[in-house]
């Protein structure tokens, strides 16, 4: 059941995971918005199957608006010329003061409310024990690929070596502001219909939830690159998720056993940070290990 | 006339004074001129080019390219005129990016659509294209170009710039990174390449040897202006020490040892020369 619920999380985040290594990895572009566009994605899903909507676009619907507010995002760091990391930090701050406007009070219960991932799983008759696993997976598949074709588009091309070099961009005719809007405007979408999935595989959509989840989408790619290593695009994305879903295993087994060593669940968010302290810190402590100088 | 250059004054904030790069500059290319761009650090060169590409905006003047006024055109609008290479190889390509998606993206300039980046038609096409440059990059289509040395990586830089047929090709002392057979190599692929689609072309060089053995027409600059503009025949008899001596006459005496370090660069032997002329001055 450990490694289940893992899998499950791991699927469900690793939504969002792909929408960091969007915007960390191909835009380069280091998006604190997430904090924000993921709790604001479970909000507006939550509001809208509380008010009857059907529970797939409400999904439809919290990814759309994680779309506007990374668009949001981008414009404050190309038009406004606000430093990225700021821009997605001003953003977050809105969307928390936003977030509860939409849910009207800081936690909206969705229990016995209908899910989008079991209704996905019983009309395609999986067994119930994996209902949520598969058509997670499946889910994540579908995205997975939406997002490899988008990356071998002329589009999504440019959008690739905006993160390289976005002077080249411009020389080939380009404005490479622009790419960076639309490329963090998919990477929240993203991450907001990763929100609206947790909120109704949780139960609940809450202000809070988004606290460290660029901590965790980032610790998820990063994780994922370690063990894949990955020389292609392809293995990239899919390294992506499977880091999201090492990770989740991780911190469930941390949970379960970690009580023995003397760590209680507030500690996860340091152990978290400190593993991608790490994974970031690896090349210069490697190069110290040769020898070589800080 | 391909570009015009029209009273063009660009000054810049270094502290509290105020440096003016470009003076009331004017400059007319025709259809088809090969010319080479030389003058001290701080002359202006760069700033001219960067006037004409886009990337900084003019305080004064007019900029028009194949008879439209691009002055207030953003960059990436005249980059549909205009073919650009930088100094530096890292500038010109996307690393993470085969040596084919690099190609692609120059290949599909400012088009931007859900299209394929890469067909198997486009592929092949391309393939043929980058075996001009006879480097045998053609065999390393879907290599990065990461992978690539610095010579390789500009020679691809060149061919990007050029094989769209810009009405402006425009080069920013692109071969001064490279080792000395290097450049060499990526000059003549520039000439050949310049020549096989009759490009129009600014070439700033450091190298006054370059500026010499290259082009149909060369222009000085100091201060921000053009000291010196000569063609034809007349470039053509043009020698090293007779720049050198041109140098000394517009006033630029103080730069008879920058003008050695310039030279210096580029051509130990001609760093000699200028040296002993330095001196006599």
């Amino acid at each position: 059941m450990l490694f289940l619920h893992a899998a499950e999380q791991g699927l469900i985040y690793g939504l969002m995971a792909l929408g960091v290594y969007l915007s960390f990895r191909v835009l380069a572009f280091p998006d604190l918005s997430v904090d924000g566009t993921f709790p604001l994605g479970a909000a507006v899903a939550g509001i809208l199957i509380l008010r009857g909507a059907n529970p797939a676009v409400a999904m439809l619907a919290g990814g759309g608006a994680g779309l506007v507010a990374g668009a949001f995002t981008g414009v404050l760091a190309t038009r406004l010329r606000i430093p990225g990391l700021l821009a997605g930090v001003l953003t977050m701050i809105m969307l928390y003061s936003l977030n509860l406007r939409i849910m009207g009070r800081p936690n909206l219960s969705l229990l016995g409310k209908p899910s989008a991932l079991l209704t996905l799983a019983r009309t395609l008759g999986i067994p119930r024990t994996y209902e949520t696993l598969v058509a997670a997976a499946i889910l994540c598949l579908a995205t997975g690929i939406l997002l490899l074709l988008f990356l071998h588009t002329e589009l999504g091309g440019a959008m690739r070596a905006v993160g390289q070099n976005p002077q080249l961009v411009r020389t080939l005719g380009t404005n490479p502001d622009h790419l960076l809007v639309l490329g963090l405007a998919l990477s929240n979408a993203l991450v907001g219909f990763s929100g609206a999935l947790a909120a109704q595989y949780s139960g609940f959509a809450d202000v809070g939830m988004g606290v460290g989840t660029i901590i965790a989408g980032l610790a998820s790619v990063i994780v994922g690159e370690i063990l894949m290593r990955p020389r292609s695009l392809l293995l990239a994305v899919v390294a992506a998720v499977v880091g999201s879903v090492v990770y989740r295993l991780a911190i469930s087994i941390a949970l379960r056993y970690g009580a023995a060593l003397g760590f209680t669940a507030s500690d996860l968010r340091l152990l978290t940070a400190l593993v991608v302290l790490g994974a970031l810190a690896a090349p210069a402590f490697r190069a110290a290990l040769k020898g070589e100088n800080l | 006339m391909i570009l015009e250059v029209l009273k063009v004054t660009k000054t810049f904030a270094l502290g509290a004074e105020r440096v003016t790069a470009l003076q009331d500059l004017e400059l007319a290319l025709a259809e088809g001129d090969f010319v080479t761009v030389i003058g001290s650090n701080g002359a202006g060169k760069t700033t001219l080019l960067n006037v004409i590409a886009g990337t900084c905006r003019p305080d004064r003047g007019q900029i028009k390219l194949a008879g439209r006024d691009v002055t207030h055109w953003p960059a990436h609008r005249r980059a549909h005129l205009i073919g650009r290479v930088f100094q530096d190889p890292l500038q010109g390509t996307a690393a993470q990016m085969t040596v084919a998606e690099n190609l692609a993206l120059a290949a599909k300039k400012g088009r931007r659509g859900l299209a394929p980046l890469l067909t198997a038609r486009r592929r092949k096409a391309l393939e043929e294209i980058v075996a001009s440059l006879e480097m045998g990059l053609e065999r390393r289509l879907s290599e990065k170009v990461a992978h690539l040395s610095g010579g390789e990586r500009q020679a691809l830089t060149v061919l990007m710039a050029v094989f769209t047929h810009p009405k402006l090709l425009l080069l920013d002392e692109h071969t001064a990174a490279l080792d000395p057979a290097n450049a060499e190599k990526v000059l003549t692929i520039t000439e050949k390449l310049v020549a096989e689609h009759c490009l129009t072309t600014l070439m700033v060089t450091h190298r006054m040897d370059q500026a010499l053995a290259v082009g149909n027409r060369l222009i000085m600059m100091h201060k921000g202006r053009v000291v010196l503009d000569l063609e034809g025949r007349e470039k053509q008899q043009l020698r090293v020490e007779d720049l050198v001596g041109l140098f000394r006459k517009v006033g630029i005496a103080d730069d008879g040892l920058l003008l050695a370090s310039d030279v210096d660069k580029g051509n130990g032997m001609m760093a000699e020369k200028a040296k002993k002329l330095a001196h006599l001055l």
